[in-house]
């Protein structure tokens, strides 16, 4: 197996140009080690981590900038994600065990793309967007339409992830982030919802509902029907129910050793209606009626 | 393809050769000697392998072994003071918090990492350091009241 520790973006670029699907890249290894040492070895790997400035944590334009190098560990301890991107510091401090946190990054977490990647729903949610880099440019896109299924983004093998922009949420927002898993956060999530609303200005309705989905569909998705029922509306137990439903409806979940399909459905409509009923009550003060 | 790194362990400085797939508990028992380093899972799920890299606990069996150069490791050997046990050694003992042991030298390295960073842990941040770490002798309660006697004799 052939070996490289690239030095600067460019460098790594030129490796991925030049050994195409043979080249892996690695940055904490956390996921990619285990294939090394249970699937087949890659031909190359391409290992990122000593590339400089590529793990910063920074206010950038209105929000945050987030190098893909940043361990989830560094994520959870940033000042500046856990006071204004709480929904991406609940899914980091629900991320596997301290050592696998103080390895594994976010922007592993994020290439691997997996449907059930801990920071997915929430940076989908957050309408995050990535910064995607080939050796003819950069360019940045939306995370939703960055992922293009299980194990495959935009990237293809020639690209790389060299940023990610998470913009400030609207002030006053309530967001939570709830996972089902059998062992708690050492456990790959059976099912994960993301649900981020504001209040209108009496609080009688929420406003800008959003709910995002991961370990469901082929990738981490939005419940976009979901978003539109809630969305403007004083939540009652009523319409709680149906937004459950509706949730559920908008995923396509897979039955696997971890879970059948059937139960996930019905995990996403409890969860679903969790996440908005602690927002309904987080914004306006009142209980579900 | 061979590299050479050049890393410390417990304060010695090693340079030794290793192949570029290789993670890095294989280098540290197969290469360096240090078979205080347990290999269990081998997939980062049970902590048997923790070691402190640059002063955080890390799986090193999902940590690869080039990475670890130029780096600062602590392994479950370079924890006493000469024949004087580390409190959370000691505090094993005492408590009878060890059963197979095989578990034991990652718990200890966690747990000294714990301390390291935290003097008075409340039971939630105990909880969350040994999250990654599993008995399955299942001698938790034990564990805990280790924890609570080397703290207080830290303190």
């Amino acid at each position: 197996m052939d070996y490289f520790e690239p030095k600067t973006v460019s460098e790594a670029l030129s490796l991925l140009d030049q050994h195409g699907e043979q080249a892996e890249v690695i940055a904490g290894g956390t996921d990619v080690m285990v294939d090394i040492k249970y699937k087949d070895e890659p031909g190359c790997l391409v290992n990122i981590k000593r590339i400089p400035d590529l793990n910063a944590i920074r206010e950038s334009n209105g929000g945050v900038h987030i190098g893909p190098l940043a361990t989830i560990h560094e994520l959870e301890e940033s000042d500046i994600v856990r006071e204004r991107l709480p929904l991406l510091w609940q899914a980091a401090h629900q991320f596997a065990s301290l050592q696998i946190r103080n390895t594994a990054t976010i922007g592993g977490n994020i290439c691997r793309a997996s449907p059930s990647g801990e920071t997915l729903a929430p940076l989908l949610v957050l309408e995050a967007e990535a910064e995607v880099t080939f050796s003819d440019g950069a360019r940045t896109e939306p995370f939703g339409a960055f992922f293009k299924g299980p194990g495959q983004t935009s990237l293809g093998s020639r690209g790389l992830l060299t940023g990610i922009s998470v913009p400030f949420p609207a002030a006053g927002n309530h967001a939570v982030y709830l996972k089902h898993a059998v062992r708690g956060p050492m456990d790959i999530a059976m099912v994960g919802v993301a649900v981020m609303a504001t209040a209108n200005a009496d609080k009688s309705a929420l406003d800008d509902v959003r709910v995002g989905l991961g370990a469901v569909a082929p990738t981490p998705i939005r419940a976009p029907k979901t978003e539109a029922l809630v969305s403007g509306k004083a939540l009652d137990a009523a319409l709680l129910k149906e937004a459950g439903a509706c949730s559920a409806s908008e995923s396509s979940p897979i039955t696997d050793q971890r879970s059948s399909g059937e139960y996930r459905g019905w995990i996403v409509d409890a969860l679903t209606r969790r996440g908005l009923a602690q927002c309904w009550q987080a914004l306006t003060g009142k209980e579900v009626a | 393809m061979s590299l050479e790194i050049t890393l410390t362990v417990n304060g010695k400085t090693h340079t030794a050769a290793l192949e570029p797939s290789t993670a890095l508990v294989d280098f540290l028992r197969d290469t360096l000697g240090y078979k205080g380093v347990k290999l269990c899972c081998n997939t980062g799920e049970c902590g048997a392998c923790t070691i402190i890299m640059d002063g955080k606990p890390v799986n090193s069996c999902v940590v690869l072994g080039a990475d670890a150069a130029g780096a600062d490791l602590v392994t479950v050997e370079g924890i006493a003071d000469g024949d004087a046990l580390h409190p959370v050694q000691q505090a094993f003992i005492d408590t009878g918090a060890v059963q197979c042991g095989y578990c034991t030298p990652g718990f200890i390295v966690s747990l000294k990492a714990l301390l390291d960073r935290t003097k008075n842990p409340t039971a939630e941040e105990v909880e969350e350091a040994i999250s990654g770490n599993i008995c399955r002798c299942t001698g938790y309660t034990k564990i805990y009241e280790a924890v609570d006697l080397a703290a207080k004799q830290m303190s």
